[in-house]
């Protein structure tokens, strides 16, 4: 099986390791030189049978929980010679071949293995922005599936996304924790500061350090509607928001709740929980079961209500409903359901990508009942670029 | 160098996995070569999992098979450096200062030499693990991602030179690696860096054979049905379409639990009803007990008969 990786005292092995590194590198896995050296010294500990081969290098190479089924796709492609590997399936089993189909792979690794020339020749950076889900008001709505279809992100996506999270910094607001730390705004004494001050100046406290509290992020509840006509929204909206929240970007944990609704309620936090957004959107979309159904936002809220209320955290939770207003549902129960939620949450924003269109107004019933009860409407423009949103999400949560 | 008790290191990944499973831990193949390297390129090992695959149990394990002692650092919110590497003894050298000034005449720096001296230095984990005699320690600092960003700043200085320095004291070199693990439930993501200092695997919940020879083990009491039962109900309990109805999954601790509840209540058979009796050791949350329905539990239960 081995054929492409050669003899280590040919240098073979090594080549093959870097090659293999790089292939990692360009399906976004951090390796680095130290880590290929590393990968290298393990191989030689462990040996060449193929399952401790891949687990050392999977032991060395893989840092993140989201990285380990694009290693092992990687691997098994990699590792696998597939000319070699055909022919000798093909003499030994003939109908092998009819067999074969082609595995399918994340579009990350996809794009890691296609030919580098590839890459080369890609348009530069400004076109990659221009993401491709436009489509969808011209999709018939006939052949709809019921569950909802949240595509992986492609390669050039996930690194928008990551990006984008990067680069627009969500101003979550902060609330002064139970935690405490040394500070000059404290108010309780810092025993073992006084005492180590002390220790410093022959036993005399001449100065008590204070602690003071922590500053947390607020807590964050995302209820986004899954409708046929925000499918497209929904999908992106979540990959950013949740790419955005995460610790890495925010600085402090954010506690992070997530609700699906049309006809009813499904809890997306679970999904929300996994790191990586391919991930993250592949469970949402097996955990949604009610996509495309009409939206009935009043009954979905009261659901909330009923089984989840205890996660709007001491009423300061920051709530994100993503919807376009299009309401199915009796208003009276929506109007109702809102003003709940508002009383019970620190600020309720609402992200309507409607709003693209020009002169817009919200008239709808159901969008009327929400730019009546939220805090504040975030004009999502242009969803193309999802840049745009970013900003304006980020400037509504500054108000 | 190894002192007389100390046990040498497994000479190979078969080794290591015999070993583990000597002292109750059974562990599948990439786990083992994940410790295997660690131990032999002395690394630290990051465990990341969901809670109750037994990350922690590794660190006890690897304890025993390698007859070094334990030393476990727990991590929580606002652990600083003071809880985790040494603190001096302020109130004894507060004393000791009064002391000093009471005989008179004391010089300033007789004094200071005196109080910063290795007994009123309190030694917390990071700092005992450095100094165990001769085979070394083993190092378990759990829950990392509880800790904050500073501290794991701490960590990695401190993982990759195994030294530190105590400004009254000097440098404090390791006497011997310990093997380190660090583990983490993965509320957050930690570090890039402090990734890179170490080597890094994923512990799954384990299949079904593995989890059947750990009830076997860990509840003798059982009958060999009950524990197949326990380990098919849980496995499927795990999976898709019925993990999604829960907010978290059972971890092998709760199977394990559960199988010993199952032997006290003398039950033979799991059926709906003793499941549904028994949730709550399943479940520590009250709408994942409301979520494991009769019906659930039946649909749980029936394809695991027409495969026995």
């Amino acid at each position: 099986m081995f054929s492409q990786l050669g003899d280590a005292r040919t240098g073979k092995l090594a080549d093959n390791l870097s090659g293999f590194g790089r292939t990692l590198r360009r399906a976004g896995v951090r390796v680095d030189a130290a880590r290929m050296a590393l990968a290298q010294q393990a191989v030689m500990l462990v040996g060449l049978q193929r399952e401790d081969f891949s687990a050392a290098l999977e032991a060395v190479l893989v840092s993140r929980e989201q990285d380990r089924m694009v290693f092992r796709e990687l691997f098994d492609a990699y590792f696998r010679n597939p000319n070699v590997a055909q022919k000798l399936l093909a003499q030994m089993l003939p109908s092998a071949e009819s067999k074969a189909e082609p595995v399918k792979r994340r579009p990350r690794v996809s794009e890691a293995l296609a030919p580098v020339r590839a890459a080369r020749n890609a348009p530069p950076a400004r076109e990659e922005d221009k993401i491709e889900f436009d489509a969808a008001m011209t999709a018939s709505d006939l052949q709809r599936l019921r569950q909802a279809d949240f595509n992986q992100l492609s390669a050039s996506e996930y690194i928008l996304v990551e990006r984008l999270a990067r680069d627009v910094p969500l101003p979550l607001p902060h609330y002064a924790a139970r935690r405490t730390r040394p500070g000059a705004r404290g108010s309780r004494p810092h025993w073992p500061g006084a005492m180590h001050h002390a220790a410093r100046s022959g036993g005399e406290v001449l100065h008590i350090p204070l602690l003071q509290r922590r500053q947390q992020p607020l807590p964050l509840l995302v209820l986004v509607d899954v409708s046929g006509s925000m499918e497209r929204y929904a999908r992106l909206l979540l990959a950013f928001l949740h790419a955005a929240t995460a610790r890495r970007h925010t600085g402090a944990a954010v506690r992070r709740d997530v609700f699906a609704f049309g006809t009813g309620l499904t809890d997306l936090t679970p999904a929300f929980r996994v790191a990586d957004t391919d991930a993250m959107l592949e469970t949402a979309s097996h955990a949604i079961t009610d996509f495309a159904g009409g939206t009935r936002m009043g009954d979905s809220l009261g659901q909330l209500r009923l089984q989840h209320a205890r996660r709007l955290v001491g009423r300061r939770t920051l709530v994100l409903l993503i919807s376009d207003g299009l309401d199915t549902g009796t208003p009276e129960v929506l109007e109702r359901e809102l003003a709940w939620l508002r009383r019970h949450c620190g600020r309720l924003l609402w992200l309507n990508p409607l709003l693209r269109y020009e002169g817009y107004a919200p008239t709808a019933r159901g969008a009327s009942a929400l730019h009546r009860q939220a805090h504040g409407m975030v004009a999502v423009h242009n969803l193309s670029h999802l840049k745009d949103l970013a900003a304006s999400l980020a400037s509504v949560l500054r108000q | 160098m190894n002192s007389l008790n100390a046990a040498p290191v497994p000479a190979s990944i078969d080794a290591l996995v015999q070993a583990l499973q000597s002292v109750g831990y059974f562990a599948d193949r990439r786990l083992a070569t994940a410790v295997f390297l660690a131990l032999k390129l002395q690394r630290p090992l990051l465990l990341e999992g969901e809670p109750g695959v037994g990350k922690t149990a590794l660190a006890k394990a690897l304890s025993e098979v390698l007859s070094r002692s334990l030393i476990r650092l727990q991590c929580y919110d606002g652990l600083e450096q003071r809880e985790a590497l040494y603190e001096w003894n302020y109130a004894a050298q507060l004393l000791h200062m009064r002391a000093a000034e009471g005989q008179g005449g004391a010089d300033m720096a007789q004094v200071e030499r005196e109080v910063y001296q290795d007994r009123y230095l309190i030694r917390r984990p990071l700092l005992q693990a450095l100094q165990a005699p001769a085979p070394g320690a083993v190092l378990l600092i759990d829950e990392v991602d509880r800790a904050d960003e500073p501290f794991e700043a701490f960590l990695l200085e401190y993982l990759g030179e195994y030294q530190v320095s105590i400004p009254e004291i000097g440098t404090v070199r390791a006497t011997a690696t310990p093997v380190t693990i660090l583990t983490s439930n993965r509320t957050r993501d930690l570090h890039d860096a402090v990734k890179r200092r170490c080597l890094y695997h994923w512990l799954d919940y384990p299949e079904r054979e593995r989890e059947l020879a750990i009830v076997r083990a860990q509840v003798p009491g059982a009958s060999e049905a009950l524990a197949v039962q326990v380990a098919e109900f849980v496995g499927r309990l795990r999976s898709q379409p019925f993990a999604n109805a829960f907010q978290r999954a059972p971890g092998i601790a709760e199977s394990v639990e559960w199988a010993k509840a199952l032997v006290a209540l003398d039950t033979l058979v799991v059926d709906p009803e003793v499941v549904s009796d028994t949730a709550g050791i399943l479940f520590k949350q009250r709408e994942d007990v409301a979520a494991l329905t009769r019906d659930m539990a039946v649909q749980l239960l029936q394809p695991a008969d027409v495969d026995a």
